[in-house]
Order: structure tokens, then sequence, then C-alpha cells
């Protein structure tokens, strides 16, 4: 009667051992996860890390920007009069489409402050957009020689004229005999700008203009500063221009 | 029962896909990290030719996106934290893909900057639907990524420690066994 094949007794011992099994499993389980979740918080960490170090940098080496003062370099134009309550700077590339819009948005705002005497602004073309063609180089070569021949205000003229008329980034892109009509347009005469704009008679100063910028921290073009900080504000360069206009009008 | 994802196995044909689709959204991140990230004023240009963000968090996002994308393509790539990785590429692809799209519908004619060389560009237009093809595919990927256990060739499996499986119990065998003919 007592010795029955599979007692309660022995049933019991195996259901006991199961349950130590199955505890000692989840407890296996929970540390599996605890420590796979301090390793991926630890890992996690790292990566974050990066990146943010990485931002650190970057932010870093935008700051880089030399406080550039109006007057400050030989190859500027500049509009209004020196002592005004506002300075800009900004450097151009005839060619550079987002400073195509930045003209067409700032431009007339600027010269109308400026006339006003509540701004100076310091145009400092340079060429940094070689990799298209020549247009980039030629076009500020041009704009130095008519500034040299014609002077300050002729140059202004046809560097509105080349912005108004601005070619494409890739081309295709007028020749030298385009530059030199817009130079007659602007008030030059084709005798005294004809040999140097064929010519590149001013292309050391093209390189050397840009050299400047380059080391002033100038990353690309265009670059506005304004009161020797950089002035970018605006979700659009539209709305740039016109934020630029307001502050110095 | 269960999702066809959740119960997949190393060595199984998805684990394979899984080494080939991190090989291809990690070595596209790291390619168009590594273009931007020499340049952050041209990457801060290209997030503001969309003019979609608030001026004050263009030159934040213009800094972060090439560090993020590298790091996030490296992790793709060897296969480390790969479910978190994919996630946030995830998350990055379905904003590039509003932000294209969005530039499309405004009529807006800019490069997206995708690989350097923002802001203008004629023939935007012609490009849009191709750059928003190669992101929802991306796309896909990354989701298919971050629904995946593991993958073949991953750091994650030397990482991680994985799930113990349960053997089975001697009371469950019993039960099989007594249910066998």
């Amino acid at each position: 009667m007592s010795n029955k094949p599979g007692t309660p007794k022995g049933a019991a011992k195996v259901r006991a051992k199961e349950q130590r099994a199955a505890e000692l499993r989840a407890e296996a389980e929970r540390r599996r996860r605890a420590e796979n979740l301090k390793r991926g918080a630890i890992v996690g960490g790292l990566l974050l890390l990066v990146v943010v170090a990485a931002i650190f940098i970057s932010t870093r080496s935008g700051e880089d920007l030399v406080a550039s003062d109006v007057g400050s370099s030989d190859y500027g134009l500049i509009v209004g009069e020196a002592g005004a309550p506002r300075e800009v700077v900004i450097y151009e590339d005839f060619l550079c489409p987002i400073c195509g819009v930045l003209e067409e948005g700032a431009g007339e705002g600027l010269a109308a402050a400026a006339a006003a005497g509540t701004v100076v602004v310091d145009y400092r073309p340079i060429a940094i957009l070689n990799r298209f063609g020549p247009y980039s180089a030629d076009s500020v070569n041009a704009f130095l020689v008519v500034q040299q021949e014609a002077g300050d205000e002729v140059a202004k003229e046809f560097h509105d004229l080349l912005f108004a008329d601005q070619p494409a980034e890739e081309g295709p892109f007028p020749d030298t005999d385009w530059l030199v009509e817009k130079a007659v347009e602007a008030g030059a005469d084709e005798a005294a700008v004809r040999p140097g704009i064929e010519d590149g008679s001013r292309m050391d100063d093209v390189e050397a203009a840009t050299q400047e910028a380059e080391d002033a921290g100038v990353q690309g073009t265009p670059t506005v500063v304004l009161d020797g900080v950089a002035f970018r504000d605006g979700k659009s360069w539209e709305e740039i221009a016109d934020n630029l206009v307001e502050e110095v009008s | 029962m269960a999702h066809p994802l959740s119960d997949l196995r190393r060595g199984s044909t998805p684990a394979w896909l899984g080494l080939a689709a991190r090989l291809i959204v990690g070595g596209v991140m790291i390619a168009a990290g590594l273009i931007k990230l020499p340049d952050p004023a041209a990457s801060i240009e290209s997030v503001r030719a969309f003019e979609l963000v608030p001026a004050s968090l263009v030159e934040p996002i213009g800094h972060l996106l090439p560090p993020l994308e590298v790091v996030v393509g490296l992790a793709l790539v060897l296969g480390l934290m790969t479910r978190g990785a994919a996630v946030i590429s995830a998350v990055l692809l379905v904003a590039f893909i509003i932000a294209i799209a969005s530039a499309w519908a405004r009529g807006l004619e800019i490069d997206c900057g995708c690989f350097g060389d923002g802001g203008a560009n004629p023939d935007a237009a012609s490009q849009y639907p191709w750059e928003i093809a190669r992101d929802v595919g991306l796309l896909a990927l990354s989701v298919f990524l971050a629904r995946l256990r593991s993958s073949r060739l991953a750091l994650d499996s030397l990482l991680f420690r994985p799930p113990v499986v349960p053997e089975p119990t001697p009371a469950l065998d019993d039960l099989n066994e007594g249910s066998l003919p």
C-alpha cells in the first residue's frame, strides 16, 4: 500500500527541483539582462560622446573668423562714409548663387543705408569657385581692373551688374568680352579696361585677396561680417538679407 | 503565432540580409557624413537652403548631421548597437524625405546637400524623385534592421550575451512522451 511507484513524495521532490532550476534560470536571465543593459549604456554613451566631441570641434572651427574691419583689406570696395555707426564686410564670389540672392535682397537696402550714413560696407570679391571654370577668377580680376581704371563708383555699378546678370554656377559662362561690355555699361572706358580684363592683369591680386579671406577664416561665400561678428541670422538667405538691411538702416 | 522576424536565428537567410542591409545603409551614411565633415559652413548652408527650420536651429543642425551620420554609419557597418543605430538612421531618413519632398512641393530648386554641395541647382526638379526613392529604399532597410534581432558578423554578438535557450523541462518531456503514440 505504502510503496506504490511514483509516490507523491517523489513527485514533490521533482517539482521542487524543477522550481529551483527555474529560479536559477530566471536569476541568470535577470543578470544577463542587467549586464547587457550596462554594456549597451557604456557603448551607447561612448558613441554619443564621439558625436558630441565632433560637434564641438565643428562649431569651434566656425568661430575662427578673424574680426574683419572695414578698410583693412587692399582688395575691398568701400561704400559709405568711414566712421558710420555700423560696419559690414561682405566676402562674395561673383559666381556663387547665394551671393546673388544676398545681393538681390540686400544690395539696394545697403546702398541706401550707406548713403544715409548709417552703415559703411566693405565688399570683398574673392574667387573660390574655380572648380566650375574660369569665370569666378575672371570676374574678380575684371572687378579689380575696373576699380583701378574707373574708380569705386563705377566698380560698384559693375559689381551690381554682374550679380544682376549672374550666370548659373555650372555654366555656361560668359567670356571676357561680356565682362568688358558690362564694364563699359557700368561707365568704364573700354580702351582702359579691355587689356587688363583680357590679359588677367590683376590675377595675382585675385589670388592674394582670396588667400587673405581664407586666412581670415572665411569658409564660404557669402560671408557677412557685421561689426566684427559673422552675421547669419535667418532661415533663408532672403531672410538674412532682409534682417541685415533692417539691422543697419 | 510569433512575428516572422521575432524568431530569427543567426545563420538564417535574414541574418545574412541583415549584414547586407547594414553595409548598404552604413556605407551610404559614412560616405555622406565624411564628405560633409570637413566643411561645416557648407553643411549649414545645405540645411538653410531648405528654408524649413527656424534660423536659430540652422547652425546646430548643420553641425550635428555630418558627425551623426558618420557615427551611425560606423555603428551599422560594425554591427554595434545595430538596432539603436537603425532607429536613428530611420528617423534621419524620414526627416530627409520630408525635407526633399517639401522643397520639391514648394518649387525650390536646390541640391539636397546629401553628399555635400548644397545650395542652388537648376536641375533639382529632375533629381528630387531619385533622391526620394533612394532615401525610401534606405529607410526600408533601416526599418528592417531595427526589427531584426541579430545579423551576421556583428560586434553586438560579442558585446551582448544572447538569451539562454530555455531547456525543455523534464516534466514537459514526460508530457511530450506521454502524448506520443
